[in-house]
């Protein structure tokens, strides 16, 4: 096994993730492309400490662990707001929360 | 009774079942992540995506990361994926089904269309890298003490300012959510 | 007596053994070591399981001035009853398993087989006895928690699939149940792990080895900090394997069974036998973390086989749990999230604190008294506004007396 391998899984999860940030429209789907693309880039961290000089260093590990408090964090923030706005305009989609539009 | 054979598994799990102790929760990572992208059902969608963050969670166990795979399981099966299957029940699930309509203005063609040429670009870069034609080290493992003694050490800013982050994000969702008192 | 502490390793090694001697290679052997300790875990989990299914019903009867479940024998001999979950498991098996029309089949299906991968994952990281850890993980107590996290998921997929509006209320109360109870057990689990130093389970057993002056155990529930933390991972348990007090997400007086209700058959048994063994997994860990884990509580009781005492302490525990569900009536949803809220987590920081102080006093006299004063204080202040808060008024009965 290469880390290309791994890399093109990271890559392929990702355009996941960004196929479906862009194309659906419902915000809680959006989150869920956001969460694809976060685990993408944790899975390349951790494949990059896998495959390093100095694994003992554990800069990828360390970096991978940050990433995913601060996307527990964006998570509870995200679905706060997606709550907020159903409240508001009673509805969970993107394109129906226009108010701001001239 | 500590089994030899569970034991060498956690020590080295290349060796048992070579790549495919990788490659298969790889698999399993990327047909759940493709099915909750194209799922009409919202929970559908919810529980593949819960499937998707089990499997990466195996990877990173697979890859020798085994704090950051239980990191992942506990803090995304257990929190995010909840938390998301909640928001979906609080927000009345009738309009499920519609959600193919379009987001800034690219609909579900154009989304696929760019994930697709971002991927296309990305593998481009990844195979003619010579950096990553590099053969699988040396197995390396992320002992969970030299982990504490990182975060308590080197790291420890980083560590409090996610402290902060998490409480301020904790606090303010749920300032955002809570009802207006008039 | 060393035989018998090390009967079950020796027993697995001899057969082993003699399977070697017939040429059996030694890939397969491994495996097969492998296959014999998965094996005899979860059959002794199963059959505590249906030792526990009968015994809590008769320990309820009793508490309630009955007889409880005494029939069913074999032939002539009727042992108290003791084959009555033979006769249950053949009812729950040739019952017809019903699924609503309406429900989404696959999740439907596939709940109860959820519910049941993370209770028989977890008990892979208990020290069941001296030496005896079927997986030794460096971060056990991580391990624990990152796999019983499924649980919720299969308690969301049971009532979201049963599409019945009491099922959805029900896995709604209990996944919110879980998510507050999870933060005072993990906080009451880490505060055994940094005493301890490790969250390998079987280095918190160690780290409560030995005896002082020679009689007096060093578990950690001996200690003030440890018997707050351990009495709040005892009530968070509770809570976590939905028992009573607090059963609410199948409180039948308000939701039917929670997300039980479209369940029947062999799936209902699932879920009924995974609780079970979730209930026992998290005793396990209550004596791995606070009650010394396989140690023997004298000196001179070491003759009893470690093994023995870990399954009788966890059985013990369990028991407590019976006679609690016998006792207390069920709460209120509002008062149960307040007081994960606004006591067990307060509670659980104190506890933290109060263990760090000491460990830094020096774990003499003087560090005892100063932890006792840092939980005992936070105590009486919660817990005198909790009375107030909820202060039960006399009841008046206009037409007794």
């Amino acid at each position: 096994m290469t880390l290309q391998i791994l890399l093109a899984i990271s890559a392929i999860l990702f355009a996941f993730g960004l196929a479906a940030t862009l194309s659906r429209s419902n915000a809680i789907m959006i989150l869920i492309g956001i969460e694809l693309m976060l685990g993408a880039a944790n899975l390349n961290f951790v494949a990059f400490w896998r495959f390093s000089e100095n694994p003992a260093a554990m800069t990828g590990v360390l970096f991978a662990i940050f990433s995913i408090a601060v996307a527990a964090a964006e998570a509870a923030v995200g679905l706060a707001i997606i709550i907020l706005v159903h409240r508001r305009i009673k509805s969970v989609e993107a394109d129906d929360a226009s108010n701001l539009k001239g | 009774m500590t089994c030899e054979f569970l034991k060498a598994c956690s020590a080295d799990p290349m060796k048992f079942l070579g790549e495919w102790f990788v490659l298969l929760p790889a698999l399993v990572l990327l047909m759940a992540a493709g099915a909750a992208v194209v799922m009409r059902n919202l929970i559908h969608a919810a529980l593949c995506l819960t499937l998707s963050f089990i499997a990466l969670g195996i990877v990173f166990i697979a890859l020798g990361a085994e704090f950051v795979g239980f990191v992942q399981l506990l803090v995304y099966v257990g929190a995010v994926a909840m938390v998301i299957v909640f928001a979906i029940l609080l927000t009345k699930p009738e309009r499920l089904t519609k959600s193919v309509s379009a987001f800034s203005g690219l609909g579900p063609a154009g989304g696929a269309a760019v994930g697709f040429v971002v991927l296309a670009a990305l593998l481009g870069f990844i195979f003619t890298s010579p950096l990553a034609k590099k053969p699988l080290p040396t197995p390396a493992s992320a002992p969970v003490a030299d982990i504490g003694q990182a975060l308590m050490g080197d790291y420890v800013v980083a560590l409090i300012a996610i402290g902060v982050l998490l409480t301020a994000a904790l606090v303010g969702a749920a300032v955002i959510a809570m009802e207006d008192k008039p | 007596m060393d035989l018998l502490e090390r009967a079950p390793i020796e027993l697995k090694s001899w057969f082993l053994n003699l399977l070697g001697s017939f040429g059996v290679p030694q890939g397969i052997l491994s495996v097969l070591s492998a296959v014999i300790i998965i094996g005899t875990v979860i059959g002794v989990f199963l059959g505590l399981f249906a030792l526990m299914s009968v015994m809590e019903r008769k320990i309820l009867a009793r508490a309630q001035n009955r007889y409880g479940p005494n029939r069913v024998g074999f032939f002539r001999w009727r042992l108290f009853g003791l084959f009555q979950p033979v006769a249950d498991g053949i009812k729950m098996i040739t019952k017809e398993d019903l699924v609503p029309r309406t429900s989404d089949r696959a999740v439907h299906f596939l709940a109860p087989v959820v519910m049941m991968i993370p209770a028989l994952l977890v008990l892979a990281i208990l020290p069941y006895g001296r030496d005896m850890v079927p997986a030794e993980l460096d971060a056990g107590i991580l391990y624990f928690f990152a796999v019983g996290a499924g649980t919720e998921v299969a308690v969301f997929m049971a009532g979201w699939a049963s599409n019945n509006k009491y099922s959805v209320l029900g896995a709604m109360r209990a996944i919110a149940q879980m998510i507050s109870y999870e933060i005072p057990l993990v906080m009451a689990a880490i505060i055994a792990a940094m005493i301890s130093g490790s969250l390998s389970p079987s280095a918190i057993v160690a780290a409560q080895g030995g005896f002082a002056w020679g009689f007096v155990p060093q578990w950690f529930v001996l200690t003030p900090w440890g018997f707050t933390a351990g009495l709040l991972f005892y009530i968070a348990a509770l809570a976590e394997s939905n028992r009573s007090p607090f059963d609410l997400p199948e409180g039948e007086s308000e939701l039917v069974a929670g997300h039980l209700t479209e369940y029947s058959g062999f799936k209902y048994a699932t879920f009924f036998m995974a609780e079970y063994i979730g209930m026992f997994a998290v005793c396990g860990l209550l004596v791995t973390l606070f009650l010394g884990g396989w140690q023997a509580p004298l000196p001179f009781l070491t003759i009893i086989p470690s093994w023995c005492w870990f399954f009788g302490k966890v059985c013990f525990v369990a028991f407590t749990m019976v006679w609690v569900r016998a006792t207390l009536p069920r709460l209120r949803i509002d008062h149960m999230l307040a007081f994960a809220w606004k006591f067990l987590l307060p509670m659980s920081f104190a506890a933290f604190l109060s263990a760090a102080c000491w460990h830094y006093a020096g774990r003499g006299p003087l560090a005892w008294l100063l932890s006792l004063a840092i939980v005992g204080i936070p105590y009486l202040i919660l817990g005198t506004a909790f009375t107030n808060r909820f202060a039960i008024s006399r009841r008046t009965y206009q037409f007794s007396e």
